[in-house]
């Protein structure tokens, strides 16, 4: 089979590090606080202003619709708990996403109108997330051409789901709710795994040049859209390694092939139009399998259907380890059930004797070319987890997904791909028109560019350590040190080198950008040496202040007239001097020094 | 409604999607293809049209057979939808079109709707009460189980209580009920509010009242004495707070819940209806340095309600004091010129007492009304409107306003 051509664009999702869109409250976390509020809210699925029930929304709808969230004083306010309406767009946020629109050759909108995207899984109280276009039709170099930047939106951060409960109840908590996004969608031009990596990291730094782009775990997200020919668009989302990129990109692509080769293979086998679903709970009256007996020992029920003509085809492989069966689990999996069982699989693993098997085979009436599937589960669960088996399996097409990326670059069906009838006016906030002085005020906002800002760091540091600051996420505090007066090597080496060997050695500077300000502060006072800096920072991540630091471990730095008695003391060796001083002189003045005595 | 599918051609760049009604002259707001909406100046853009769609809402086909219960619309946030033009959210659904979403309603009990008013609750007038009250008597006389009133929340507790005295003795709950959100919203209150006011129409309170959100969360409801209600927070979902006394019942139909709180009137009452209104009575907030003249202008008025401050008071200024402005002698005016004047408290919360002041003494030597009666200004302003649609001689009026009716006026403040 030919190489199929790959069409592949990318989204990024990239938090802001301004107030929230739609409420004056900080952006901040909650981490482990105890909540000062804790609500409960009932989520229903509304029409939109086109009369659609968007497809996706109507799945959650089938679902649990209560929802508990937790709020805190400090970052949550009546907009979060959807008590009052919101108050208009943050201008910061507003601007920056102009600026950077405008940094991609991009068509800026006359009007802003924002809209409320239907989102009912509980992860926006209001039942649906702000969003605005802003701007469309840009474009950016890559090392393979342009690639077209389709557009670009402000949206307002879901809340953070913290567990769902073993009623099914989902748990939220709402500090994140709110804060800004942008959303940068790429055209389907990306023409590889390797490519979709640069385009993602291209964006990130252009949107990292800022300076207002959120730092840390979570911040940045990425979803890829990839479709081959007789194939369709899948969405994989949550994208969080830009390494792994070019293998989710090979997986998918593969997945799709292997996906046409088997509904090749299923060509002539039609879909049976209701296959029964049986209660098999009886056949396991005695079953030595203790999965299935704990699951009937508290009530639930093992129900299934058979497949006719999947002989075979449950067991294809379709990703690396992941099997068509895999695929149905995880359409199985969205009704509540821990996974299925089939025909294709090794069913001794289960402990499901020869016998429990043949009686499955016989009550399913099974035949030589059919498979069968089943679930262990509450009744309801189950038929509405088979019933989303069926559904899948009678497909004869790929049709669109969204997907979640697993750790190795496989990925798992999360949910349909939502389609256009999610959006619907948000009619509490006016619609805002973009005048030139805003376009002008937007550019000086979003910062010189990322050309610009490469430049300046070519002419700071060598060509590999401004390659490699350029992309870093510790750009940002770079630019502050240097400002302060640090030698742009000195500030570049110890925020790429050196806490990257303090993490490896399990030593991790929670606030790099304080910690090393306070740090370079007293150096700069001449306080203490270069070579002292990774013996002082491992002290300061336990807390402790720098003054403190060189007086527990003896660190001052020796110079002055103390020095000029050391170079004497040892005979003007630089080599004995150095060897036993390392951490507190200076080798070049103590060679400046021995050169004048 | 129809929209129109075009191709909009701006500097080489083009843009597909439907024309959106809330365009003017200087801006074409379009809904791309992607579902977002966005402006586009007009300004050198050529316009290429593709054809046109019929957006229609889904109406539920209502058989409108008579039910166990009676919705009658008068409009509001509970009835409210997107109107297009402005994008803002307009009161124009139909109560068959609300109860398209809301399948549920149909296990609590069978129904009908009618639609009175399409309207704002700001923009109602007493006239407005009495329609609906005259509309609510039908109902009742063709022998409905209960009344739901779906009803904009901004005037809702004025409605309540003009309701509360036109319709006393009511033989079946009357429930007014709104929305703080929308319904077109997924967290809506609307559905789980008129599903706690249908259970508490078929419940054994027969009273005039008002069912809303208790707390912040999604689960049950207050039913609140429609006289002593009122909307004590702009937006939030438990804006609709019983006044100094406790909530009628706590109502939760998904628990099958109705628990009185306090003394009831039993249904099977007999009616006594009495619809006229007096539409010309003013309710004045007093303040700090308010100009005399603005009382003078209320002279043409058939009652006067004043929300004053702390215990019933306005400025009378007893111990002449410097750079008052007393407005004692404009209230002594109309007064004397026959008008009825009310007293009530901008406090909202506690009791009117003309005595323990001179301010209070010298007011009510006045001919002023409503010492030691805890009514809330929008009961008290309700109540004028009402006696003085059927009775004009002062002196009477004095009388009939300070009867208790419908538990307006308590008689002890319960700690
Ligand atoms: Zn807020």
């Amino acid at each position: 089979m030919e190489e199929p051509i790959l069409k592949c664009g990318i989204e990024i999702h990239q938090r802001l590090d301004t107030g929230k869109l739609f409420c004056r409250c900080p952006s901040t976390l909650s981490e482990d606080e105890k909540p000062d509020l804790q609500i409960i809210r009932n989520l229903r699925a509304s029409e939109s202003e086109m009369g659609e029930l968007d497809r996706a929304a109507r799945l959650e709808q089938e679902k649990q619709l209560d929802f508990k969230y937790d709020a805190f004083r400090r970052n949550c306010c009546l907009v979060e708990t959807d008590e009052e309406p919101p108050l208009p767009i943050d201008h910061e946020a507003l601007l920056l996403v102009l600026g950077v629109a405008q940094q991609l050759n991009m068509r800026v909108v006359d009007q802003v109108h924002t809209m409320r995207k239907i989102v009912v899984d509980g992860s926006n109280t209001s039942g649906f997330q702000r969003t605005a276009l802003i701007a469309t039709n840009g474009f950016m170099e890559t090392s393979q051409g342009k690639v077209g930047i389709d557009t670009i939106a402000v949206e307002e951060e879901s809340a953070g789901i913290l567990e769902t409960e073993k009623s099914g109840l989902k748990h939220y908590r709402l500090d994140r709710l709110g804060i800004p996004l942008i959303e940068l969608a790429t055209s389907p031009d990306i023409v590889s795994g390797e490519h979709c990596k640069e385009v993602a990291e291209k964006i990130g730094m252009i949107l990292r040049a800022t300076g207002k782009a959120a730092r840390g775990l979570g911040t940045i997200r990425q979803d890829v859209n990839i479709s081959i020919p007789q194939g369709t668009r899948v969405e994989i989302k949550g994208v969080q390694d830009l390494k792994l990129i070019p293998k989710i990109v090979e997986i998918e692509v593969n997945r799709q092939k292997n996906l046409l080769t088997l509904l090749e293979k299923l060509k002539g086998v039609q879909p049976e139009e209701n296959p029964q679903v049986m209660d098999l709970t009886e056949i396991f009256a005695n079953t030595e399998s203790g999965l299935i007996n704990r699951g009937i020992v508290s009530g639930q029920r093992v129900m299934g259907f058979r497949l006719q003509g999947h002989k075979g085809i449950l067991g294809t492989e379709l990703q690396p380890g992941k099997r068509y069966g895999t695929e149905l689990a995880d359409y199985a999996k969205t009704a509540g059930v821990k996974g299925i069982i089939h025909s294709d699989e090794e069913l001794s693993k289960y402990k499901i004797s020869s016998e429990e098997f043949t009686k499955l085979r016989e009550n399913l009436e099974v035949g030589e070319e059919d498979a069968f599937v089943f679930v262990v589960a509450e009744e309801g669960t189950a038929r509405m987890a088979l019933a989303r088996v069926k559904e899948r399996a009678a497909l004869r097409e790929i049709i669109g997904e969204t997907r979640k990326v697993n750790q190795d670059g496989t990925s798992a069906y999360m949910r349909p791909l939502p389609g256009k009838a999610r959006m619907y006016p948000e009619t509490d906030i006016r619609a805002i028109d973009i005048t030139q002085t805003t376009l002008i005020e937007a550019k000086q906002r979003a910062g010189e560019g990322l050309d610009a800002k490469k430049k300046k760091l070519d002419d700071l540091l060598n060509p590999e350590m401004a390659k490699r600051m350029i992309k870093s996420r510790h750009l940002k505090t770079f630019e502050k040190l240097v400002e302060m007066g640090v030698e742009p090597m000195l500030a570049a080496a110890t925020l790429e080198d050196t806490l990257v060997a303090l993490r490896r050695e399990g030593v991790e500077i929670k606030n790099p950008e304080t910690t090393l300000s306070d740090l370079f502060e007293h150096y700069l006072k001449g306080e203490f040496v270069k070579s002292a800096i990774i013996e002082i920072l491992p002290a300061m991540a336990e807390g402790k202040g720098v003054l403190e630091i060189l007086e527990e471990r003896q660190l001052h730095k020796i110079s002055g007239e103390p020095l000029k008695k050391l170079v004497l003391e040892h005979n003007k060796n630089l080599g004995e001097i150095m060897k036993n001083y390392r951490l507190r002189v200076d080798a070049k003045e103590v060679k400046e020094l021995m050169n004048s005595l | 409604m129809k929209l129109k599918r075009v191709k909009l051609n701006k500097k080489g760049v083009t843009y597909e999607g439907f024309i959106l009604p809330q365009s003017n002259d200087k801006t074409i707001v379009l809904k791309l293809e992607n579902g977002y909406n966005i402006g586009l100046s007009k300004e050198g853009t050529s316009i290429e049209e593709l054809g046109e769609i019929e957006v229609l809402p889904k109406t539920k086909e209502t058989t409108q057979e008579r039910g166990e219960i009676a919705i009658l619309s008068m409009g509001g946030t509970i009835c409210s939808r997107v109107e297009y033009k402005t994008g803002a959210v307009f009161p124009s659904t139909t109560p068959g079109e609300l109860m398209h979403n809301l399948p549920e309603l149909e296990k609590i009990c069978s129904f009908h709707t009618k639609s009175l008013f399409a309207m704002l609750s700001e923009d109602m007038a007493p006239k407005h009460w009495s329609i609906a009250a005259n509309a609510i008597k039908e109902e009742i006389d063709q022998g409905v189980d209960g009344v739901v009133i779906l009803h904009g929340t901004d005037t809702m507790h004025y409605s309540s209580a003009a309701l509360s005295y036109m319709l006393q003795d009511t033989p079946v709950p009357v429930v007014l009920v709104g929305a703080q959100r929308s319904p077109d919203r997924p967290s809506t209150d609307a559905r789980l509010n008129i599903l706690n006011a249908a259970y508490t129409a078929k419940g054994p309170i027969a009273q005039v009242g008002v069912c809303m959100h208790a707390d912040t969360n999604d689960d049950y409801a207050y039913f609140h004495l429609g006289t002593r209600v009122r909307k004590m927070h702009t937006s939030s979902r438990d804006a609709f707070q019983s006044i100094g006394v406790n909530p009628l019942a706590k109502v939760d139909f998904r628990n099958e819940l109705f628990e009185p709180r306090c003394n009831y009137d039993d249904r099977g009452g007999k009616l006594k209806f009495n619809n006229e209104v007096s539409e010309n009575v003013a309710l004045v907030y007093t303040y700090p340095g308010m100009n005399p003249k603005i009382l003078d202008s209320l002279a043409d008025y058939d009652g006067i309600v004043i929300a004053g401050t702390g215990l019933g008071h306005v400025a009378t200024d007893p111990f002449k004091a410097k750079n008052v402005k007393r407005v004692l002698p404009e209230i002594q005016a109309l007064c004397a010129s026959g008008i009825p004047v009310v007293m009530s408290s901008q406090c909202i919360f506690g009791r009117v007492n003309l005595n323990v002041y001179t301010a209070g003494r010298m007011l009510q030597e006045a001919g002023v009304i409503g010492s030691d009666a805890d009514w809330t200004p929008e009961a008290a302003y309700a109540k004028l409107c009402w006696v003085l649609g059927h009775e004009k001689n002062q002196k009477k009026v004095e009388t009939e306003m300070m009867i208790p009716i419908a538990g307006d006026i308590t008689p002890r403040s319960v700690v």
